[in-house]
């Protein structure tokens, strides 16, 4: 028998390793191929201004993402299998560099898009997909100025600014005692200002005097005449038609200047974890608007209900879980749907099927309007208030998952 | 006539804090002649600083004063040393704008890197307290700023009329060949002048955090915030700093309730032309005209 040399042993395991590991790659590539990609894109803001909600809003779209590819394993669409490819980039708030990565995007080919967060970013980037024909679904801008410019490929989650504030009149109205007077505070941007209009239509049809509107510039450091002015003339409601972190401010500056009103309603902070860390106990009763809580009970044909999709969010992010991450989710449950249901993945095509979407998801019922904007009946929000740190819905009776507390508030060094 | 005085109480303790942010830019610019436009990021790398001190430790963040005081006065001299003069050495002053704006956007985003985009608040037990006199209420936290501004701004005015440091700042800022001719090693001067000035700058931001939420876009409101003051006050002296900061706070109050709360700055932008217009060296002038 011929002497096997050392050489030739470990040239012939060398051989025998590589001749097996070669199937293993071509069967992965051959797999990898059977997979064909939706691009879809857009701009987001990770940093400036916005980024607070702007991460939550990513995140939201990253988990949905996350959870179709590598849990369902792709979706099918038409009979074929794709996988989603999710192509966001920071546009650091600011709607010019939004509106060149969205160019860029479009030019590159991506035919889906996502909204940024911001009505002052969604609204260029809105017109500029609606000229290149390509969808845009968003929850991030709810400005009228994007619906009514009468576009057809922008669909957004949340009814339009003017119209998110009727069932915040509705709760002034149950209140007991009545309120009489309301004062307004809004900052000078292109969503709070629409807002505050539909604020001000929808008191005055309830029945409510506005005493006052203070319009804040966009960047506020200081409140200290609203404050006095509140103070002097004593409104039963206040209400905040203001970013999150001027909501803070104002709320904070309430307490340090000891301004109370019976109801401090703020569109805007409370549903933040942070707003309510910053105030401690000095943020229970205070009032927000909320469109989604997981813990209501909302079905959805992929993730099964809220709970399992807030639950597959906690594997995957520390960050505490906001309705935006939850809207946000549902875009991309809403495109997939909407390119099931139109058997393509033809952009014209998949606008027609999300004009005609009227689905149930993880964040509840959504149907647009003919403009786009979600429908105000089914989409429009419910009022929160904090208690014990956390946000217990509080309005209409049949979303209610507590009583209300602290009305009329009590001065601020009451509360516990 | 007690929304008249509430307002003008409001306007002097806000004027308290615009006047400490804006000292540090004020001695950069009256003794270097830079303008510093990272002057506004290094305000917030104080509020972070005692952010996290507080967090971690529950150290209070006016105790943190010095110890914020201390870190930046470190990282100023290095960055006029290694960076600035670099910058001015191998082209002009005009680059020293340049490199600071660069340098601000860096910063900016290492502050979202370390601390993410959230906006943070400092919130001590006492952040939410105030008082009385009279019919007339007091934010406790922002008239203690007001008063740790009085303080830290006499300190500053002490060291830089009284003390051998002081002299020398002040002669390298108005005679820098002189001062050079004299033994003053010019370039250890501004280091320490820039060192000084991003301690102010710092101290400034521990009070800015416990006053008000803060977040890394922030940075721009307080550089401009600074020239502002300075426009209108002077360059170069805390007492300077201390005027152009109370009469914009005063201003800023007045146009907020008497013409509208969305006007302060535009009114602050048209007092800043007019200044520039009538008297471009401010109120009080430049503390380091001197010998010119």
């Amino acid at each position: 028998m011929a002497r096997i040399g050392r050489r030739s042993f470990i040239k012939s395991v060398g051989i025998g390793v590589a001749a097996s590991s070669l199937p293993a790659p071509m069967v992965r590539r051959a797999r990898a191929q059977a997979l064909k990609k939706i691009p879809i894109g857009g701009s987001i803001p990770l940093s400036g201004r916005a980024a607070e909600t702007g991460l939550n809003v990513n995140n939201g779209y990253v988990t949905a993402v996350k959870y179709l590819n590598e849990v369902l394993g792709g979706v099918e669409i038409a009979g074929e299998r794709y996988q989603l490819d999710l192509r966001m980039f920071d546009d650091a708030s600011d709607p010019a560099r939004a509106t060149t990565l969205i160019q860029r995007l479009i030019d590159d080919g991506c035919d889906f898009f996502l909204g940024s967060f911001g009505s002052n970013i969604v609204l260029p980037t809105v017109a500029i997909c609606e000229r290149a024909g390509k969808p845009m679904v968003q929850t991030g801008g709810g400005s009228d100025q994007i619906f009514n410019q009468g576009y057809k490929y922008s669909f957004g989650m949340f009814p339009r600014a003017s119209l998110q504030f009727l069932s915040t009149a509705l709760f002034y109205k149950s209140l007991n005692p009545l309120p009489k007077t309301v004062s307004v505070v809004v900052t000078n941007d292109a969503f709070s200002k629409t807002a505050a209009q539909g604020v001000v239509h929808d008191c005055k049809a309830q029945g409510f005097e506005i005493l006052d509107q203070y319009q804040l510039p966009e960047q506020v450091t200081d409140v200290s005449s609203v404050m006095a002015s509140i103070r002097a003339k004593k409104p039963d409601v206040l209400t905040c038609v203001t970013h999150d972190q001027d909501s803070l401010l104002i709320a904070r500056q309430m307490i340090a200047s000891g301004t109370t009103v019976p109801m401090l309603f703020q569109g805007l902070g409370p549903q933040l974890a942070s707003y309510r860390e910053a105030l401690g106990k000095y943020a229970n009763g205070i009032t927000v608007h909320i469109y989604w809580d997981e813990r209501a009970p909302l079905k959805d044909k992929f993730f099964g209900d809220a709970q399992k999709f807030a639950a597959y969010y906690r594997q995957n992010f520390t960050r505490p879980i906001a309705y935006h991450t939850a809207g946000a989710a549902a875009c991309i449950i809403t495109y997939v749907t909407a390119m099931q249901s139109a058997k393509s993945i033809k952009p014209a095509a998949v606008r027609d099927a999300l004009a005609a979407t009227d689905i149930e998801t993880l964040y509840g019922r959504v149907k647009f309007t003919p403009d786009g904007d979600g429908d105000p009946e089914l989409m429009g929000g419910v009022v929160g208030q904090v208690q014990n740190g956390d946000i217990a819905l509080v309005f209409p009776d049949n979303t209610k998952t507590a009583p209300l507390i602290y009305y009329p508030a009590p001065p601020w060094s009451q509360k516990t | 006539m007690n929304l008249v005085l509430q307002t003008l109480s409001d306007g002097l303790v806000l004027g308290g804090i615009y006047a400490l942010s804006a000292v540090g830019f004020s001695l950069i610019f009256g003794v270097m002649h830079v303008v510093n436009l990272s002057h506004g990021v290094i305000v917030l790398i104080g509020a972070y600083i005692s952010y996290a001190l507080w967090q971690a430790l529950g150290v209070d963040p006016l105790l943190t004063i010095p110890l914020v005081m201390l870190a930046l006065f470190g990282f100023g001299y290095a960055y006029q040393r290694v960076i600035i003069e670099l910058a001015v050495d191998r082209s002009s002053l005009l680059a020293s704008m340049l490199v600071t704006f660069g340098v601000a956007l860096m910063l900016r985003n290492a502050l979202v890197w370390i601390f993410s985009p959230d906006f943070k608040s400092i919130t001590p037990s006492y952040a939410f307290t105030f008082f009385q006199i009279g019919e007339l209420t007091f934010d406790l936290v922002r008239v203690a700023a007001l008063g740790a501004s009085l303080v830290l701004l006499g300190i500053l005015a002490f060291v830089l009329q009284r003390s051998r440091l002081g002299r020398i700042i002040r002669a390298t800022a108005q005679q820098d060949l002189a001062a050079r001719l004299c033994g003053v090693d010019a370039r250890h001067v501004y280091g320490l002048t820039f060192g000084v000035s991003a301690a102010f700058a710092g101290a400034a931001g521990t009070i800015i955090g416990i006053v008000l939420p803060f977040a890394p876009p922030d940075e721009g409101l307080w550089t401009l915030n600074a020239f502002v003051v300075v426009t209108l006050g002077g360059v170069g002296s805390p007492a300077g700093a201390l005027l152009g900061g109370l009469v914009l706070g005063v201003i800023s109050t007045l146009t907020s309730q008497y013409i509208g709360p969305a006007f302060p700055n535009a009114t602050m932008f048209l007092i800043l032309v007019l200044m520039l217009l009538v008297r471009p060296s401010g109120l009080l002038g430049n503390a380091f005209s001197g010998s010119r």
